[in-house]
């Protein structure tokens, strides 16, 4: 007992040890790159106050016109679209990619290694790239198409979902797998009636949230000229039509709003 | 008396082992173990915490491999038992805390004894729509608690779900019931019920049941035979009537100072 006691707060005081001197680290950087910065010459904008205060005045009201909300609802419908297809794309790939990863399905400790090494790999290379980086690569490829725009969404969100999902499926606890697997269970029919039921819950939750952030990359995909919210976004700005850019990002915090308020209907008709 | 049961020779021990041997690490949790059940014995599993007991059900359940000794079940070599249907078909456990999966519905979690027999495929349609729901039916009715079935299981009370474990083992129907304290939480009149239900699983069949507890009146009414582990040697084999005071109290004493802990490499 005294050893184990012992051993974790050594462990515990080295990681605060660690933890100051990243700190500390990060402190100087700072201080050194404020000092290389020429203060003389117009850090800040002169103008930009003025500006600032026109954006912010611009709220009180919104443009609220019949016409402009008709068309900040048929982009708010193309955000979503691309958004949905995205994430299902996503889901769809990062679902069994992340089974694979966890390991938990192979039978012997060699080909459990392989497919984990090959697997993750795999996933941290989808998920380090950027999604409007992708996109800029598709858009290449394939031209300006929605399919650009979906594959870009889902190719790294399918890494974060893959690696997120391989994580749920290890961390499951141990017992009610044991009592499967001396019913007779294999590794898959462990997959389904332990692991999957008891992750459902994070499961959904995570991807929900995930959802969440694709709607946010949809949006901002007008970067490459895809129509949607940014789209919008982009054009009244160029305008200096602030009330209309304010009336569009409400639009788009409704929506983040709503999924929120859909994730919680689900995951609370899931717990009872 | 059942020591000696009529049994043709011919018929193999359900459970034969012969040095059977596990540790963790430095902890020796079974030494030499040398035991063999009967076809129609239950037998009882004493002593204190840490004595082994678990180790012994675990090893016998095929959930945890020995060190050294072998071990046989219905005269086959328990390395060569195949995990999965063959060694479900044999064997099946109640763990103590029933490890259920709390998530699914109660249909679920019992028809979860027969995954051993159903193919992949079919295991993934019962979890749409329940194959075999009769079998799941049958066995929750027979301890009254069927009209639980298609709750979630997480909403259930301690003891309903020590049901559904049970409920699980009977479908699973294997050859060798095992349960690891069974009754350590219970109050003796559920006590007394657990107990006849698994006594009565195995009850007229070739099988056996192996169980941990310490209550001697109650091993003394289930079973026909008691066997005493402490540090994970074996301190007495006596059929169940013989076991009395005396014998229990040098088995949990704590302060007893027996050669075993002499051999015993955690001190």
């Amino acid at each position: 007992m005294i050893w184990t006691e012992t051993g974790r707060t050594r462990s515990k005081a080295r990681f605060f040890e660690n933890r100051r001197l990243l700190s500390l680290v990060l402190a100087g950087v700072l201080v050194w790159s404020l000092a290389s910065v020429d203060w003389g010459a117009g850090v800040v904008h002169t103008g930009g106050g003025g500006a600032l205060k026109d954006f912010v005045l611009a709220l009180f009201p919104p443009e609220l016109s019949p016409h402009f909300l008709r068309l900040a609802l048929i982009a708010s419908w193309q955000t979503v679209a691309y958004a949905v297809a995205g994430i299902t794309l996503s889901v769809i790939i990062g679902l069994p990619l992340g089974v694979v990863a966890s390991g938990t399905l192979a039978e012997t400790s060699r080909s459990r290694i392989a497919a984990i090494t090959i697997v993750r790999f795999l996933l941290a290379a989808m998920r380090s790239v950027h999604e409007l980086v992708w996109a800029v690569l598709f858009v290449a490829a394939f031209g300006l198409s929605s399919l650009a725009v979906i594959l870009a969404i889902a190719i790294p969100y399918a890494g974060i979902l893959g690696r997120i999902y391989s994580e749920l499926l290890i961390d499951v606890p141990e017992e009610p797998l044991r009592a499967l697997r001396s019913a007779g269970a294999s590794p898959t029919r462990v997959l389904l009636y332990g692991r999957f039921p008891i992750m459902l819950g994070d499961l959904l939750s995570y991807s929900f949230y995930r959802f969440e952030c694709a709607i946010r990359a949809a949006a901002i995909m007008s970067f490459v000229g895809i129509r949607g919210l940014g789209y919008e976004i982009q054009l009244s700005l160029n305008d200096l039509l602030f009330s209309e850019v304010w009336t569009l990002l409400l639009f788009l915090v409704a929506l983040v709003l709503l999924v929120d308020y859909w994730s919680t209907r689900v995951r609370r008709s899931l717990a009872s | 008396m059942s020591r000696l049961p009529e049994v043709p020779d011919a018929d193999p021990p359900v459970v034969q082992a012969k040095g059977l041997s596990k540790s963790y690490g430095q902890l020796l949790a079974l030494s030499e173990l040398d035991l063999t059940v009967l076809p129609g014995e239950r037998v009882a599993v004493a002593g204190p915490s840490g004595s082994g007991k678990t180790t012994l059900l675990y090893l016998l359940a095929g959930l945890i491999q020995p060190d050294g000794g072998e071990l046989s079940l219905m005269g086959r070599d328990m390395s060569r038992i195949r995990p999965g249907r063959e060694l479900s078909e044999l064997v099946g456990i109640i763990h103590q805390q029933f490890n259920l999966v709390p998530h699914l519905p109660v249909v679920h979690n019992v028809l979860a004894g027969r995954l051993g027999q159903w193919g992949t495929l079919r295991s993934l349609f019962s979890l749409v729509s329940p194959r075999d729901r009769e079998l799941a039916q049958n066995a929750l009715e027979r301890l009254g608690i069927n009209e639980k079935i298609n709750e979630r299981t997480l909403r259930l009370s301690g003891g309903e779900q020590q049901r559904v474990a049970i409920a699980r083992l009977i479908v699973q129907d294997p050859r060798i019931v095992l349960a690891d304290e069974p009754v350590s939480s219970l109050d003796p009149a559920r006590a007394n019920e657990i107990l006849q239900i698994l006594t009565g699983l195995t009850g007229d069949s070739a099988g056996a049941l192996v169980a941990s507890l310490h209550a001697p009146d109650l091993i003394r009414k289930y079973f026909t035979r008691v066997i005493g582990l402490r540090e994970g040697v074996l301190q007495f084999d006596l059929p169940a009537e013989r076991l009395d005071g005396p014998v229990l109290e040098a088995l949990y004493d704590l302060d007893r100072n027996g050669s075993n802990q002499v051999e015993s490499p955690i001190f």
